[in-house]
């Protein structure tokens, strides 16, 4: 027999700590149905039973406005359910209780959990433990979640009361006072004559949220038969109460609940000593009006080292290994178009997506560790005005900054904003951000074209137009898809806890593996693709292949010192994958879509091979740092420089013979820097966005954006006198 | 500090303390809000304002809380001297 117990409580009241204790490691993250918000469900057994435990999003209410409430909402009401577990934190205990009297509504057993009990009593708080259980008429359990105090008496409870077996639940519901519920019992009645809906949840309680002119109440009696006659009833309570009660049902409902957690807290708590938390003067430094923002840099400058150049490490050895490895079975193989499949396809492949998982794992931790403490509120709060600026929220500065870094763990780093508007919107501009392997193509293409000062001028340049970009991409996105007002900013600031290591390292092993199984398959496949559209036909050509295994062999027969016959090795198989990739489908892509690139590319029409940047363009979907490899490929020139000369042979190649120019070569970068977030990224945003139209959107839009500006570079140049 | 209009929550300063007389706002924020505990009565004390200027840090129901000055312009609050 399996049993369903949902954990229901506030945003940081310790319920996913609670979680990992009472389920272990043995847990499902997963997506509730339809919609981003994650679901994480575990089990464990006792007594015979095996319970399924699943967390809800912590929510201060269940009015169902926002995703998570709906999310809630609907779980608590369906009849998967077999018993409630609301987290309390009694630090906190009568905001906490806000959400208790409506879990009470529900008409589920309800059991409690007294979480960081520590805290409270630190604070001088004590509870009278029996007397809240005798007022709330459930259970209640205290416990401290990170020290897995309680967890077995808490088992042991779930399983009694799961079986029925516990005499301690007494169904307990808000008095709203004889006005109120005299219009409550009203509306019950009306709404009891549509059985299919007093059957689908408590008909006090859908009256409740009508009283409190709940939009999506209001739409579920819509689609009643009895709609007329619930609404008019509804129109009469209303001309009653309003005038009677001098202020409108939504008031009068939130302060009666909050009535009823003020005499509780005030019957069972003590109130807290005067002295200044530590909480409270770790924010005298940590918000301070100078120090704070310096701080806060600080902190940011921390997690980015400790992301991209401490993640780079274990990220060069996973390169390194798989191009070691694709070495290695190139050497052993014959040439052809397996071999190829192999070496260029697959392992590069499985290479960029694994690449990413160090970088993942330790972003996510730091923020999940920022999350925990409480940090995390505090560095929205010193951002918001600026960002606010921008359309977005203050939790929206970290994914953009760390989208210099990287975009693929940025957009996964959005989702620590709680309005989906705002998370959707910092998702969508994240990709404008000038990534660490756009960098790498920038350094190439402005060295070959700038003198060295100039090239880091508009390397600079380049970042700064990401992030530019992305501040009007986010005020024009915000105005065009969400013309109603924004969410509200009102955000708790939790106390300051210390995490505990275990959850940290489970949130980023869940993050890291959910990276690999959902994101992990969208890019293996897209690089699959731009395999076989950068090697067909010609890796089939078998005259091709033999010729070029002829030149090989022709070589080994020279009997020449090591260093020049690897040499004259490199150069045969660069021009073989040359000829091979310039007569590509992407090569024939390049020919047919040139007349759209030349006013960026090239404005005078004197390039015969603009095409040929298209080559490399497709190959940057897979990650933008393969555009420099590609065009070494293309023309047939290392990309490693000799020793002693600045250019490398691609880049004497790139000046001498591609026939751009410094302006155009500009635009190129411009062009670089926007037109399309590579695969992983675009595979993340569909993962966190939910569904692929937001990724063909962010592709679609840069695409535009992308050819506009660097058509605005050349035009301007152009203007100014530049060739 | 004694006045007897009640005025809206974001002209407090630091240090401030206030009585919740009525929130103005409308639809969801006005509901969030309601939820928050900025209930009639409900005591108030502003902490402080971010480095930028914008949101206000504020203690109500023992917890804190942000609020930028778009939402705390629509409660109107009633001066309590310290």
């Amino acid at each position: 027999m399996t049993l369903t117990v949902a954990l229901a409580g506030n945003p940081n009241c310790g319920k996913t700590t609670l979680f990992n204790a009472l389920t272990g490691a043995r847990h499902h993250v997963g997506n509730w149905p339809g919609v981003t918000v994650e679901r994480r469900s575990g089990t464990f057994e006792h007594g015979g039973t095996t319970m399924e435990v699943v967390d809800l999003p912590g929510t201060y209410s269940l009015a169902a406005r926002s995703e998570d409430e709906r999310v809630a909402v609907h779980f608590l009401a369906s009849p998967e359910v077999d018993l409630v577990l609301n987290v309390l934190d009694a630090s906190n205990l009568e905001r906490n209780l806000y959400l208790s009297t409506q879990l009470l509504e529900l008409g589920k057993p309800v059991a409690f959990v007294l979480n960081m009990v520590d805290d409270a009593e630190n604070r001088g708080v004590r509870i009278d433990v029996p007397a809240l259980e005798l007022l709330l008429g459930g259970p209640i359990i205290p416990t401290v979640g990170n020290r897995e105090q309680g967890i077995n008496e808490l088992k042991e409870l779930l399983g009694t009361m799961a079986r029925g077996e516990s005499n301690r639940c007494r169904s307990i519901t808000v008095d709203y006072g004889h006005d109120i519920e005299g219009e409550l019992a009203k509306l019950q009645k009306e709404i009891c004559r549509d059985e299919q809906l007093e059957a689908s949840m408590p008909p006090r309680w859908l009256a409740l949220q009508l009283l409190e002119n709940n939009v999506e109440a209001k739409r579920v009696v819509s689609e009643s038969h009895a709609c007329e006659a619930i609404t008019q009833q509804l129109a009469r309570s209303f001309a009653f109460l309003e005038p009677h009660l001098g202020a409108d049902g939504a008031t009068l409902v939130a302060e009666r609940r909050y009535g009823f957690a003020h005499g509780l807290v005030k019957e069972v708590a003590s109130a807290p000593d005067d002295k200044k938390s530590p909480t409270a003067k770790l924010d005298a430094l940590l918000t301070h009006r100078v120090l704070g923002i310096p701080i806060f840099i600080g902190v940011l400058a921390l997690m980015y080292s400790l992301s991209f150049v401490l993640g780079k490490i274990p990220q060069d050895w996973i390169a390194d290994a798989f191009k070691a490895l694709s070495t290695f079975t190139a050497a052993r193989l014959p040439a052809g178009e397996l071999t190829s499949l192999l070496v260029d396809g697959v392992i590069p492949g499985v290479s960029a997506v694994i690449v990413f998982v160090p970088v993942i794992m330790i972003l996510m931790g730091c923020i999940a560790f920022l999350e925990d403490t409480g940090y995390m509120a505090r560095a929205a709060f010193i951002m918001d005005r600026l960002m606010h600026v921008m359309g977005l929220h203050g939790k929206s500065f970290i994914p953009l900054i760390m989208g210099s870094g990287c975009n693929v763990p940025a957009i996964q780093a959005a989702r620590t904003i709680e309005s989906p508007q705002d998370r959707l919107i910092t998702m969508l501009v994240t990709p404008l951000v000038s990534c660490s392997a756009r960098l790498q193509v920038f350094i190439v293409i402005a060295g070959t074209f700038f003198t060295p000062i100039k090239a880091a001028f508009a390397i600079i340049a380049m970042h700064f137009l990401g992030l530019g970009l992305a501040v009007l991409m986010g005020r024009l996105l915000r105005s065009a898809l969400f013309s109603g007002p924004s969410s509200p900013f009102v955000m708790e600031l939790p106390p300051y806890r210390l995490p505990m290591l275990k959850a940290t390292l489970i949130h980023m092993w869940e993050k890291g593996s959910i990276f690999l199984t959902r994101a992990g398959t969208t890019i293996f496949a897209g690089a699959t693709l731009v395999w076989f559209l950068s090697r067909y036909p010609g890796i089939a050509n078998r005259e091709w292949t033999l010729e070029y295994q002829q030149q090989r062999h022709a070589i080994a027969a020279l009997n020449l010192p090591v260093v020049e016959s690897e040499e004259r090795l490199k150069a045969a198989q660069l021009a073989h994958e040359s000829r091979i990739v310039n007569s590509s489908l992407a090569a024939r892509l390049g020919q047919k879509v040139e007349p759209i690139l030349r006013p960026i590319l090239d404005p005078d029409h004197k390039r015969a091979e603009a095409w040929k940047d298209v080559i490399a363009l497709t190959a940057g979907f897979v990650a933008k740092e393969i555009v420099v490899s590609t065009m070494a490929v293309i023309h047939q020139a290392s990309e490693e420089p000799k020793e002693g000369e600045r250019l490398s042979p691609l880049q004497v190649a790139l000046r001498d013979g591609s026939g751009l120019t410094p302006l155009t070569a500009l635009a190129f970068m411009v062009f670089t820097l926007i037109y399309t977030p590579c695969i992983g990224t675009i595979a993340m945003i569909r993962r966190e966005a939910g569904s692929w139209r937001w990724a063909a959107f962010t592709v679609g839009y840069g695409l535009v954006l992308g050819w506009g500006l660097a058509w605005v570079t050349v035009a301007l140049g152009r203007a100014m006198g530049f060739a | 500090m004694t006045q007897n209009l009640p005025i809206p929550l974001s002209l407090l300063q630091p240090g401030d303390q206030g009585e919740v007389v009525l929130v103005q706002a409308k639809g969801q924020v006005r509901q969030r809000l309601l939820e928050m505990g900025f209930i009639r009565g409900a005591r108030l004390r502003v902490e402080k304002l971010a480095p930028l200027g914008d949101p206000m840090e504020l203690v109500i129901k023992g917890y804190h809380l942000s609020l930028r000055r778009e939402e705390s312009s629509c409660i109107l609050v009633q001066p309590v001297a310290g």
